[in-house]
């Protein structure tokens, strides 16, 4: 378990040690990409509690879901839509739907848990 | 067989693991960047209403200082106008000055109260060898009018500057006849009579020496007459005050 956690250390310092500047108008993909991200990895934990897990999906969803943020922020910017705001949307809300059912799940989980201590 | 099956989910269970880590390093190093550059641009753009006021205030302060460093440019302009025109003024004070000074100094070489030098002539005028059967001794003497004859011709010549032996004449200095002597402004002198005159040598020693000019005149007076040209005369101002 200390695997993942490390890498996650190594990317926060690698990303706090940088000093690279964006342009200002590009910062917005970046958000949207962070926001993939998040969603995908919330996504990756309901499937892991509900036994549906896949690295593959997992794998592919993630960096797939960052590029197409990504682009979809910049067409919507070269088209003078504020397209970014459907990736915003969509992975708000899926983020929340994940969010509630981790929770649900969680809860059951701990109920039957409790129920099962008072039977024994 | 169930060992390696346990091997198998061991190994995908390692190969899953790395994948995760390199999933979260991806993420860590995306939160961390962005959070990163957006605390930069808050720091860079995040204005309170105080901070706008004060800018605002700042900025009002700047504008009119500016327009106070315009009214005192201009000012400044003016003044270095004036002091150019006073010393334009000063400067042409300082040619008229100048100006007088050198009419002064001239004048003063005519008055005869600085010492000048210069080419010129030294007429020598002596009295003629007394010959007991040829009549008045008058003749043969040198009167005044002979003195003044060639001091008159010497400055009708342009002489600037005249003296009898060494007394500087001035515009009112008188020559009489007092016997055998003449007085040249109080001083009395004996013959020979010295005449030196400054001015251009050559035309000095022309007019004297023109034909039935003064030269011929003194001599047929039977005057001695003798005249020199010199490169370089100098007279000695005149002393005090006393002829004035």
């Amino acid at each position: 378990m200390w695997l993942p956690v490390l890498g996650l250390v190594i990317g926060i310092t690698l990303g706090l040690l940088t000093d690279m500047s964006v342009p200002h108008e590009y910062q917005n993909y970046l958000s949207i990409a962070v926001l993939a991200a998040l969603d995908t990895l919330i996504g990756g934990i309901r499937a892991q509690l509900q036994n549906l897990f896949n690295e593959k999906i997992f794998v592919s969803g993630f960096f797939f879901n960052i590029i197409l943020a990504a682009s979809l922020a910049f067409l919507g910017v070269h088209l003078g839509v504020d397209l970014y705001l459907a990736a915003v949307f969509a992975f708000g809300v899926r983020l929340f739907q994940n969010i509630a059912v981790i929770r649900r799940i969680l809860l059951t989980k701990w109920d039957q848990k409790r129920k099962n201590e008072k039977e024994s | 067989m169930i060992n390696t099956q346990r091997k198998k989910a061991g190994k995908k269970m390692k190969i899953n693991r790395v994948i995760l880590s390199l999933v979260f390093l991806v993420l860590g190093f995306m939160i961390a960047f962005s959070y990163q550059l957006t605390k930069k641009q808050q720091s860079d753009t995040s204005m309170t209403d105080h901070e706008w006021e004060r800018t605002i205030q700042l900025r009002n302060d700047l504008i009119d200082l500016e327009e106070k460093n315009r009214q005192l440019q201009k000012e400044l302009n003016e003044k270095q106008a004036k002091i150019i025109a006073i010393e334009n003024e000063m400067a042409e004070n300082e040619k008229n000055l100048s100006k007088t000074a050198k009419e002064a100094e001239k004048l003063r070489m005519i008055l005869g109260k600085v010492k000048v030098q210069g080419e010129g002539v030294i007429v020598t005028l002596n009295d003629g060898n007394y010959n007991h059967e040829e009549g008045n001794v008058n003749n043969f003497i040198v009167h005044e009018h002979h003195v003044l004859k060639t001091v008159n011709e010497l400055y009708i010549s342009g002489a600037e500057a005249i003296a009898i032996n060494g007394k500087r004449l001035k515009n009112n200095s008188y020559i009489v006849c007092d016997g055998p002597v003449i007085t040249v402004d109080g001083e009395q002198f004996p013959a020979p009579f010295i005449i030196s005159a400054i001015g251009d040598k050559d035309t000095l020693e022309k007019a004297l020496t023109i034909q039935g000019g003064v030269k011929d005149q003194l001599v047929s007076d039977n005057i001695v007459f003798k005249l020199e040209k010199l490169d370089r005369i100098v007279m000695d101002p005149t002393l005090g005050n006393r002829a004035d």
